[in-house]
């Protein structure tokens, strides 16, 4: 029964179930011990009766367990491996598709109670398959034995995901550590010496554990390992066979699991194994001799194994001394879908990607098209975050491009290779011009540690690349910039073009589509404006400022400008290009998140007359002109049109003391919007309610219609997981928020518990900074927050304004890694604080800000 | 001779250009530089936090021109640049005793 593929018929069961199963068992173990006895107890004898428990198991799991729900019996370590000796723990593992419930837990006691009945030694574990998407660190002699998982059971198609979701690189590469950790302890026992007079046969130095060992590290990073070792492989082999043998007549003349090879235990085996010898002294010896032999064959190889493995990095992919390369090239010359980790593990392992892999990849790219580099939502994925700037990527970048892989991927970047434009400015061809623009991001991203650091004036720029968002769609539009130039056309129409192609084959969400091709089409206009224009004159900003809209489009086009720039010539990007691409920055910055209370959207606006003429679904136009008048333009800008229309409906017949809510899963992050009508306190208990959940506020924005209608849109992050793991919190979430808005329940008593921990006790890593601006904007005093970001933030702050009379009426909410920055534009009794009010207000908030940190 | 400086905001470089080249000025050296005049720079905000940016970033246009031609030089650098508001820049006009051509050795005559 060495194959267990197929699931094993049930046995009779009751009583005669038993005893047939006892016979059964009686009769292998009467076997194994025969073997033993001959002295034959190695490797062939225990898979024999490992193959016997495997039917038994196999009978007791089928009968008890039947097919519903699908679950798995895995036989694991030895057991998995075949070597379970007379008295060796029998370790399985039985695997459930999805959570079990109070049933299936008696399923499990009917399956083991026979398996105990019988006297096994069951080792078990009950598991479910969600429980291997995450690494238990802490246990690694579990994850060990489950390399050598075999199926003995049950629904086969569930062992095939449970490979699936555990043969992980990160864990290959975890294992592997741990591994030789777990080897390293194991060996501190025994002096780190193999040369024992009673060996323990499984545990010592060159033992049986050691065996596994090597052929482990083997299987995790480059089997062909086990052909070039410092002995010839069959050597490993033979080691085995004795050492198994010799644990047989251990266990049987023990009758318990005991593995060391005592002086008595020494006569015994030397007699049963037959070496020659008057006396049984000369008879140890020969048997010692035979040990000591294979032992040090087996910590040879150890030794070697450990010095020679690359370290997994990925599925068919190991780090060595020349960089990330493939395991087995011949695999991967077939699967072009695994190229990319390769790159991707090199950035991670800061390192290159190694020639060979390098050539393997040349010589067959040219098999492929582009649509085999990127098979599905995961390939397309990782395509993304690849282009994450981050150290390393412009060397990578150019690797795969020399390699003509980036061509391939991008047929589009694959015109421009080489490609020579003759103007006055530029220095590089096309397609080197292009990946120094990355370069310089990836700079930003990481400055190199020199003994010049980095200027200052990049800081600037560097904290603009730290804010973003989608950093890796910056990187996608400089790939694919100048691509237009592959014609002597007019390129950035040209370059938008081929875009367009790219956005297709990597399914491109429209949002992200929009904005890239923005970038692209862009990406001359803000060195125009900056350098050409004059940017004294507030008409030249506000031009500007509403191109890019918001302040994501601003902060990447900035950054896309200041790369293209630089990556013209050496000489190109001076100092004071560089001053005056930031001035630009900064006063369209400040236009976006200061001014903007000021231009509303009224129906004589063209844009509203161009959105409502698109509309689509059925929305009258006039209930959406409704819920557009009077908020600010940038909400056009901020939101596409089905978000709009999400809002519209939302903000549909709402009635004082209402609240609707939506609430979605936005990749990592939560999205709460909320319509309701405008109250005092009411941002402050909306943010409230939020960090009562324990929620982190990420960024958003907070409208007020003239009407009195307001808009608010949280994004945040739920790291306590209540969203996602309480079926019923969602409601609860939305439950709350209405009782609160209401007025039935008060946001500072639902806070008092979470109060403490509301206020983090440790220095400060920003200056709180508080700016009162009255001239900014012509309706509202605006106040700039810049803090440490911490829970419930936003709630404190606006609670304070809220206390002082004020009126919240439009909040801008961003976080920069620990720096929460937010824009309140306020008022109070209609009209802008006076000069001691913001005094007051300010040094209130200073207040504030300041007590966060002091220390208990 | 003269040496004629002009320090124009970086904008308005390309119609000084244009400017000089109508009157048949043929040689110029351009060149970014940072400073500041009699409003020594302004505070900017950003992010709630006021700096001052002292030096701001302008142009520096050097030509030198026979004298005969230097009024009409000032003139149109002077409306090539001007805006009305401050900032817009200086001309500094500076006599030049002899010069020569590095290729030929030769010696300008006025």
């Amino acid at each position: 029964m060495a194959n267990s593929d197929a699931v094993q018929a049930a046995a009779p069961d009751g009583d005669s179930g038993h005893s047939s199963r006892r016979q059964q068992l009686d009769a292998a173990r009467q076997e194994l011990s025969d073997a033993t006895l001959r002295g034959l107890g190695g490797r062939a004898a225990l898979a024999q009766y490992s193959d016997t428990i495997d039917g038994l198991v196999a009978a007791v799991f089928t009968g008890a367990l039947g097919d519903t729900p699908p679950a798995v019996v895995l036989a694991l370590g030895g057991y998995g491996r075949r070597h379970l000796c007379l008295h060796s723990d029998v370790d399985l593992l039985v695997l459930f598709a999805g959570a079990l419930n109070a049933q299936d837990e008696g399923r499990v006691g009917k399956f083991l109670h026979p398996l105990w009945d019988l006297g096994l030694v069951v080792g078990h574990q009950v598991r479910e398959l969600k429980d291997f998407a995450w690494i238990e660190a802490d246990n690694p002699e579990f994850l060990l034995a489950l390399l050598d998982a075999r199926p003995i059971a049950g629904d086969r198609d569930l062992f095939n995901r449970f490979t699936a979701t555990f043969h992980r690189a990160t864990l290959h590469a975890h294992l592997v550590e741990a591994l030789l950790q777990l080897t390293d302890q194991r060996h501190a026992l025994y002096n780190a010496t193999f040369y024992q007079l009673e060996p323990d046969v499984k545990a010592a130095p060159g033992g049986l554990r050691d065996l596994a060992a090597v052929r482990t590290i083997a299987r995790l990073t480059d089997p062909a390992l086990l052909q070039q070792g410092p002995s010839d492989a069959a050597r490993l082999d033979e080691a085995e066979e004795f050492l198994l043998r010799t644990r047989s007549i251990l266990h049987l003349e023990s009758r318990r699991n005991q593995n060391v090879l005592s002086h008595a235990m020494q006569e015994k085996a030397a007699g049963l194994l037959t070496y020659p010898g008057a006396l049984p002294q000369a008879r140890v010896e020969r048997l010692m001799g035979d040990y000591f032999r294979h032992a040090r064959g087996v910590a040879r190889w150890l030794e070697w194994m450990r010095r020679v493995a690359p370290a997994p990095v990925g599925p068919n992919l190991v780090k060595s001394a020349d960089g990330v390369r493939f395991i087995d090239a011949g695999v991967a010359a077939n699967q072009p879908d695994t190229w990319l980790s390769a790159f991707q593990a090199a950035i991670d392992c800061g390192t290159a990607v190694s020639d060979d892999t390098l050539s393997c990849i040349q010589q067959h790219a040219d098999r492929f098209t582009e649509r085999d580099f990127l098979l599905d939502r995961a390939h397309r994925d990782a395509w993304l975050e690849f282009l994450t700037p981050r150290a390393g990527l412009y060397a990578r970048l150019s690797q795969m491009h020399d390699s003509g892989l980036l061509g391939r991927i991008l047929p589009e970047f694959g015109a421009i290779t080489c490609r020579v434009v003759r103007d006055f400015y530029h220095k590089y061809t096309v397609d080197e011009h292009t990946l120094l623009t990355i370069r310089t991001l990836e700079r930003l991203a990481a400055p190199r540690p020199s003994p010049e650091p980095p200027p200052r004036e990049r800081e600037r720029f560097a904290s603009l690349l730290q804010d973003l968002e989608r950093p890796e769609l910056l990187v996608l539009a400089l790939l694919l910039h100048d691509v237009g130039k592959a014609r002597d056309e007019e390129h950035v129409s040209e370059s938008v073009r081929l875009a367009r192609g790219v956005f297709e084959r990597l399914a491109l969400p429209a949002e992200s589509r929009e904005v890239v091709e923005f970038l692209i089409a862009n990406h001359l206009q803000m060195s125009m404006v900056a350098f050409r224009r004059d940017t004294e004159d507030p008409d030249t900003v506000r031009r500007f400022a509403a191109l890019v809209g918001v302040e994501e489009r601003l902060k990447m086009l900035c950054l896309l400008t200041l790369a293209d720039v630089e990556a013209v010539s050496l000489e190109t990007l001076t100092p004071w290009k560089e001053e005056l691409l930031w001035r630009l920055y900064v006063d369209t910055y400040n236009h976006l998140t200061l001014g903007y209370g000021d231009e509303l959207i009224d129906r004589s606006q063209s844009e509203l007359a161009q959105f409502l003429g698109a509309r689509h679904g059925d929305l009258p136009a006039d209930e959406i002109a409704r819920f557009l008048e009077g908020l600010p333009r940038r909400y056009l800008q901020l939101f596409d049109r089905d978000a709009i229309e999400r809002h519209v409906r939302l903000a549909r017949d709402i009635h004082p003391d209402e609240v609707h809510v939506s609430l979605e899963q936005k990749g990592s992050a939560w999205e709460l919007t909320v319509v309701t009508m405008d109250k005092p306190f009411l941002f402050s208990n909306i943010a409230g309610v939020l960090s009562s959940f324990g929620m982190d506020i990420l960024r958003g924005h907070a409208m007020t219609s003239p009407n009195g209608l307001v808009l608010d849109i949280f994004q945040f992050t739920d790291g306590e997981r209540f969203l996602e793991l309480n079926p019923d919190a969602r409601d609860e979430l939305v439950s709350v928020l209405d009782d609160v808005v209401s007025g039935r329940v008060d946001v500072t008593v639902r806070l008092r518990g979470r109060e403490r921990s509301l206020v983090h006790h440790r220095p400060p890593r920003v200056t709180p900074v508080v700016h009162c601006d009255n001239h900014a904007s012509q309706r509202y005093t605006i106040v700039e927050i810049v803090a440490d970001d911490a829970l419930g933030l936003l709630y404190r702050i606006s609670r304070v304004m809220s206390q002082q009379g004020c009126d919240v009426d439009l909040v801008l909410i961003s976080t920069e890694g620990h720096k929460a920055i937010d824009v309140f534009h306020i008022t109070r009794d209609g009209a802008k604080l006076s000069a001691v009010a913001q005094d007051a207000l300010a040094a209130r908030l200073h207040r504030l800000l300041e007590e966060d940190h002091e220390v208990d | 001779m003269k040496l004629i400086k002009c320090i124009v905001r970086p904008n308005k470089v390309d119609e000084v250009k244009d400017a000089l080249s109508r009157l048949s000025v043929s040689g110029m050296t351009v060149s970014e530089v940072r400073g500041h005049g009699k409003q020594k720079g302004h505070t900017a905000i950003y992010r709630g936090k006021e700096y001052n940016v002292s030096l701001l970033p302008k142009m520096e246009i050097e030509v030198v021109v026979p004298d005969l031609l230097v009024p009409d030089c000032i003139k149109a650098v002077i409306e090539a640049a001007r805006t009305g508001e401050i900032g817009d820049g200086r001309v500094f006009v500076m006599p030049v005793e002899q010069s020569y051509k590095i290729r030929t050795g030769e010696r300008d005559i006025d």
